[in-house]
């Protein structure tokens, strides 16, 4: 009997999905559909206001990165001004960018990823959550989680101006520098950040890399898709989040290309499928072949393991020891298993703590020259930088005043829609067989999501009105035959 | 007892906005001689947890999605007493519930709010970017404000109240 089988984890704060499994006549797999109901109308939304309010305005997008949004938007408004910040400006918004990603990295393995390894996939779900995590490993670890975080709002607080939704960056650099007292307060909490980053690696290594069925999992097939990465690089090809050209490497692990980011249309299209609003990214000049991998599908990941490949290392040192200790231990570049971004971002959590104190230990960090007068008139940029989900890109046109006329925004997670249905289509794959529903089928699907860490809508916080997650078996004909839910 | 009263939501997404509108009524109509936080604030679990540290009590003015509902009408709820929804599986994919939140929270040795009320408002499932209301919604933003006032002023019922402003 052909059966259709829904999962909907319903509502919150980053939008909804659902998955749609459809089976075939032998109660296999045919097709699954993981369907996003996007937000539409932000870019008919920003039309008519001025450019200097989209790093305020475009950092409302999204509850859960807004600092990205402020960035990215800050970075284009700079482009369509024609003006670049001077050295101190840049570097204040860089390291209020690093202090962001500790929050948000650490947020995300601690409350998130970490429970199916620190606690395990088969642990009840009752449990699968940070306060299962801090109760096996210690009330200590709940501690420091909760100052890594403060440092970092903190951090966000003095230079962007506001905890969570920072309003300082402008066109042409940053409304506000810090005075030396506030310089020495960043470099302490930046160094405490470097031992927590340090600490979180020592973890992972204990708990999972320690462990031959989680290095197991992790190296599984069900998770793996070889496929093109993207991430921003610096000059020496070293992973950046702020600021540098955009490297995509192919699934062999050589570069496919490196460009500017004003160039982006030349090099990444999106492809449309009826049954979802969502697009799907892919690189243009190597096409659409549908939701296959391999060097002859367009498909690519941006996410932390993505900017990891993409690169030729970290910029600096003891994350780029992790770096090494990475690829020696997964079996060299690139890594193709999804379930490694969990390490990946512990990596980047530290190359993010190691940043910041580089930043503030700077000897012009304290300098008054922040900002640098737009003088040209205004007509359009692009700015990208890497959201801790990946690649953010925004784009605007102005009038001659710096009104906008046009804007295009190609969100992080958006680029790896493409992949998380491939990961999600796998998983229900190998475990649903003959009609068989295996009872992890909830629970690895929600290990590939996780994984990539999506947000597909922005910063919807109504209280949810329905179950969060629910299946549904249905014959040929609609038919409901069976409902099951997890009561949460 | 030191209260905060939270607007939560979004903004820029039309009827989500609709706890901040209720807050910025609630600035306009607090009286002087009562000493409470009021924030306006687009975060959900760990981030609201920490907004709360410091408080006794705590009152939070959000959007629901309707379901039988009509729109607008409003839900007064104990915190403790709403489903846990990330208790178990994914609902944010990036945080946890507010209710684990505060009990890690609690666990850390934060002083939290023994009492969480929410003020639920119905709405229709958004998707749109807008800076204004529905006009069902907006016509209960007084009332939701006055509810508000009244939970700060008397003791806060364990009774689930529900009020239809249009009927």
């Amino acid at each position: 009997m052909t059966q259709r089988i829904s999962i909907d984890p319903v509502t919150r704060l980053e939008g909804h999905g659902k998955i749609e499994i459809f089976l075939d006549d032998q109660g296999n797999v045919a097709n699954s559909y993981f369907q996003i109901p996007e937000l539409r109308g932000f870019e008919r939304f920003v039309v008519g206001r001025p450019i200097e309010e989209m790093p305020l305005l475009t950092n409302r997008i999204c509850g859960v990165c807004p600092e990205a949004h402020h960035m990215a938007a800050a970075k284009a408004a700079d482009a369509v001004y024609h003006v670049d910040p001077p050295r101190t400006g840049k570097m204040l918004r860089e390291l209020l960018y690093s202090a962001f990603y500790c929050t948000d990295h650490t947020t995300h393995f601690y409350a998130l990823g970490g429970p199916d390894f620190v606690m395990g996939p088969d642990a009840p779900v009752a449990e699968r959550n940070i306060l299962g995590v801090i109760h096996k490993v210690g009330l200590e670890i709940g501690g420091k989680v909760i100052q890594m975080r403060k440092y970092g709002h903190n951090v966000v607080e003095m230079i962007g101006g506001r905890k969570v939704h920072p309003c300082t960056s402008i066109p042409g650099g940053i409304t506000k520098g810090i005075t030396e007292e506030q310089r020495k307060e960043i470099e302490e909490m930046g160094r405490w950040a470097i031992e927590f980053a340090q600490f979180s690696l020592k973890l992972f290594n204990d708990i999972v890399l320690s462990n031959k069925s989680y290095v197991d999992l992790i190296l599984g097939d069900v998770y793996t898709h070889r496929t093109y990465y993207m991430g921003l690089v610096d000059e020496n090809n070293k992973a950046n989040f702020y600021d540098g050209k955009v490297r995509v490497s192919d699934p062999n692990g050589k570069e496919f290309v490196k460009y500017e980011p004003k160039d982006y249309a030349q090099h990444v299209a999106e492809h449309v499928e009826p049954w979802t609003y969502l697009k799907f990214p892919y690189l243009k000049n190597v096409g659409w072949k549908g939701f296959v991998d391999g060097i002859d599908s367009g498909i690519y990941m941006a996410t932390p393991l993505s900017r990891l490949n993409a690169a030729d290392g970290m910029a600096t040192p003891l994350a780029q020891e992790q770096y090494d200790k990475f690829y020696a231990t997964l079996g060299g570049k690139p890594v193709h298993q999804r379930l490694a971004i969990h390490w990946a971002r512990l990596i980047e959590l530290l190359y993010a703590a190691e940043l910041w104190v580089e930043l503030v230990t700077d000897p012009e960090i304290t300098s008054p020259n922040i900002h640098t007068k737009p003088t040209e008139k205004p007509t359009e940029g692009v700015g990208i930088v890497e959201a801790p989900r990946g690649t953010l890109t925004h784009h605007y046109w102005t009038d001659e005043r710096g009104v906008v006329t046009k804007a295009n925004l190609i969100v992080g997670t958006t680029n790896n829609y493409a992949p998380i249905q491939m990961s999600t289509h796998k998983a229900a794959k190998s475990l649903i067989h003959d009609g068989n529903v295996n009872e992890g089928l909830l629970n690895m699907v929600e290990m590939a999501f996780r994984a990539y860490d999506p947000c597909f809508g922005c910063a919807t916080h109504s209280l949810p009105g329905q179950m969060p997650l629910e299946i549904t078996i249905r014959d040929a004909d609609g038919n409901l035959l069976e409902v099951l839910k997890q009561f949460c | 007892m030191k209260t905060i009263i939270v607007g939560l939501g979004n903004p820029i997404l039309g009827d989500d906005g609709v706890g901040w509108k209720v807050v910025e009524e609630l600035t306009r109509q607090m009286p002087t001689d009562l000493s409470v936080g009021l924030e306006c604030l687009s975060v959900g679990g760990i981030g609201l947890m920490e907004h709360l540290i410091g408080y006794d009590r705590a009152i939070i003015i959000d959007a629901f999605i309707a379901d039988k509902e009509d729109l607008g009408s409003i839900l007064i709820q104990k915190l403790d007493n709403l489903p846990n929804y990330s208790a178990f599986h994914i609902s944010s994919a990036h945080d946890t519930s507010l209710q684990n939140a505060i009990e890690l929270g609690k666990r850390m040795g934060a002083q939290l709010p023994v009492d969480v009320t929410v003020i639920g408002i119905a709405i229709q499932r958004i998707s749109e970017f807008g800076e204004n209301l529905s006009p069902p919604v907006a016509e209960c933003v007084p009332q939701a404000a006055h509810i508000a006032l009244n939970l700060l002023k008397e003791n806060v019922t364990n009774s689930r109240e529900e009020s239809h402003p249009h009927g």
